[in-house]
């Protein structure tokens, strides 16, 4: 009987398994993504958030009856309490809502960091995969720009900046996601380098395909996939560089919350107001990692390498590869940039 | 353009702009700022009315106190975590580690330096609150010194340990499925002899290489750090000028920390090369 039992279950794991193998790969991904709690549980988190953050002038109005900018003087420092929703997490000096607050700056900080994202990802991605496919000239232009903004430590660059020119999100944004699609060139550039000797591409090559539709129709759906989980990852990294550079005072300005500068608030009132400054850095905290395990889910969902089980792992696409792996992780897109060293670099 | 409260008059504005060298095209004056630094010579702070290098100079050691003991905490807490992470794979030790990794990736650097103050600072008043030493007690580095450091180097410490044991430990369990680790557990070598001689060995390699990213945490990390502990070092030094608009101290402090971390590269591949003696016969 049990044996019986035994031999159907393992005949029906190699039904779903056999399922599996002819779908394609983004419902393979979703079939993947279907069977991992933690990444769903980020994902709901990150919705349910999304979800406040669109809806914080709604909830504002019709709920909390404050907008982020309301004060009362008359009931400032008030302890988070359950009285009334508005004082659910403390009003701070002014006697702003902080709840409210904290959905405002959720507004700027997922634009910030979505939008950015994006930016980087069109960026990264032009460079990388043109600099991989045309090698020459162009290259050189692009490793040697990717080395020397790789040097310049980024916190300090954007200091300067903010000294400069007073930061609105959507510039904020644009100029962050200016600066970070070092890591994904990078990727994109390698992956491309060892895509473009593939027999398709040369099958392309010799019906007369145009370089531009070699690059978008048959290039980037291969790399498009870690592409994504690295824009995932970048997200939660521009993030955190928002709230750092507007904790410092030079990112978004004060009038408009955001959570950085929120806690710039809260580090004045340590001592006669120490609950501000828990909010807001659990805000960022839960939203970045929620971000990160979605990569990391997303990567394992849609990374064909691992597919076929760990075991019988197919060679690296070509050598040293194998740095490629390291993906998880904040400071990952960098780890790949700095995991050149025995990569796939150089013409030879 | 003082607020009407001193007297300028145009003569005064005139020669200003001639001693700020601003009557130059801008190209020229980009030359001449290059050719000074060149010849390290930043000009004069406009807010300490100072030369900008000495002042860069006085705190460079500041900040190189707090890279190189994050460094060194980094390094004596993150290699021992990956290994035991790897020879312990699938253990709750192994879990742990993985979840401090993602962790501490996604914590904010300033929010837990805040929470260290607030925590430890503040409220339970074991750690100072900021500054380098006591009033009245500047020693170099002696005890006092070593407890102000604690709080800075703790919460940057945290980003590089959570970066190191992640990557040590893929590599180390490449490594120990190799054939000369076989060869070694076959001879009869004890097992620290082996993971000490053979694994880790062999696992630091690409370990040095992921020093470059977190040299650039730690370099960008303290700019942040140096605000939150009232530390006096280049990144407070930089930050209280930008907020003071000094712009020859901001450029001043960009490109210091910039070739700082070009050098601490450099001496990256210097230390790749002596891990992998394989570097210098390619």
């Amino acid at each position: 009987m049990a044996t019986d039992a035994v031999t159907a279950t393992v005949a029906t794991l190699r039904q779903r398994e056999a399922r599996r193998a002819s779908a394609g790969l983004w419902r393979d991904a979703l079939w993947r993504l279907r069977r991992d709690p933690t990444t769903l549980i980020a994902l709901t988190v990150i919705g349910v958030m999304v979800i406040l953050a669109l809806a914080a002038p709604l909830l504002g109005d019709g709920f909390f009856h404050k907008t982020e900018r309301d004060q009362d003087i008359l009931s400032n420092y008030t302890k988070p309490t359950f009285a009334q929703p508005w004082l659910w997490l403390g009003t701070d000096e002014l006697g702003r809502s902080q709840i409210v607050r904290l959905l405002f700056g959720a507004r700027v900080s997922l634009f910030i960091g979505s939008f950015g994202a994006l930016t980087a990802l069109v960026i990264g991605l032009g460079m990388g995969v043109t600099a991989g496919y045309f090698r020459g000239r162009w290259d050189d232009i692009v490793v040697w720009l990717v080395t020397t903004l790789n040097s310049v430590p980024l916190l300090y660059l954007l200091l300067i900046i903010g000294v400069l020119f007073r930061l609105e999100p959507l510039p904020f944004a644009v100029l962050l996601g200016g600066l970070g699609w070092l890591g994904i060139a990078n990727y994109a550039r390698g992956q491309t380098i060892s895509l473009r000797e593939r027999e398709y591409v040369l099958a392309g090559r010799t019906v007369g395909c145009t370089p531009v539709r070699l690059m978008v129709r048959h290039i980037v759906p291969n790399i498009l996939p870690l592409m994504i989980v690295l824009g995932m990852i970048e997200v939660g990294q521009l993030i955190l560089t928002e709230s750092a550079i507007s904790f410092i005072g030079f990112g978004i300005q004060p009038p408009t919350p955001s959570w950085g500068n929120m806690l710039t608030n809260a580090s004045q009132y340590l001592g006669k107001a120490p609950y501000l400054i828990y909010p807001p850095g659990v805000a960022v905290f839960v939203t970045v990692l929620c971000l990160y395990l979605i990569g990391d889910g997303l990567r394992d969902a849609l990374d064909p390498r691992l597919r076929a089980g760990s075991e019988s792992r197919p060679e690296g696409r070509d050598g040293g590869d194998r740095r490629g792996q390291g993906l998880a992780g904040g400071t990952a897109s960098q780890g790949l940039v700095h995991g050149r060293a025995g990569g796939p670099h150089g013409r030879g | 353009m003082l607020g009407g409260q001193y007297d300028i008059t145009p003569e005064d504005r005139i020669a200003l702009r001639e001693s700020l060298g601003l009557n130059d095209p801008l190209p020229v004056q980009f030359a001449k700022w290059v050719w000074n630094v060149a010849h390290l010579d930043f000009g004069n702070s406009f807010y300490y009315q100072r030369p900008v290098m000495s002042l860069i100079l006085e705190r460079v050691p500041n900040s190189l106190q707090i890279s190189l003991a994050a460094l060194i905490v980094t390094i004596a807490v993150g290699i021992p975590l990956g290994i035991l992470a790897a020879l312990r794979r699938g253990t709750l030790a192994d879990h742990g580690i993985r979840v401090f990794s993602v962790g501490g990736h996604a914590i904010p650097q300033f929010w837990l330096g805040l929470m260290f103050v607030l925590t430890f600072g503040v409220q339970a008043r074991w750690f100072p609150i900021g500054s380098m030493n006591a009033v009245g007690i500047d020693c170099g580095l002696c005890w006092d010194r070593l407890w102000h450091l604690m709080g800075p180097v703790a919460v940057i410490s945290i980003a590089g340990i959570a970066n190191l044991p992640r990557l040590l430990r893929t590599e180390v369990l490449e490594v120990i499925s190799q054939d000369y680790v076989r060869t070694a557990r076959s001879k009869g070598l004890k097992e620290q002899a082996i993971i000490a001689g053979h694994v880790l060995r062999n696992a630091l390699i690409p370990v040095v290489t992921s020093f470059g990213t977190i040299l650039l945490v730690f370099f960008s990390g303290s700019l942040i750090i140096e605000r939150v502990f009232n530390w006096p070092g280049l990144g407070r030094l930089t930050f209280e000028a930008a907020v003071n608009k000094d712009y020859p101290l901001v450029q001043a402090g960009v490109v210091i920390s910039s070739v700082l971390l070009i050098v601490s590269y450099i001496l990256r591949d210097v230390a790749y090369a002596w891990v992998d003696p394989r570097i210098k016969v390619r």
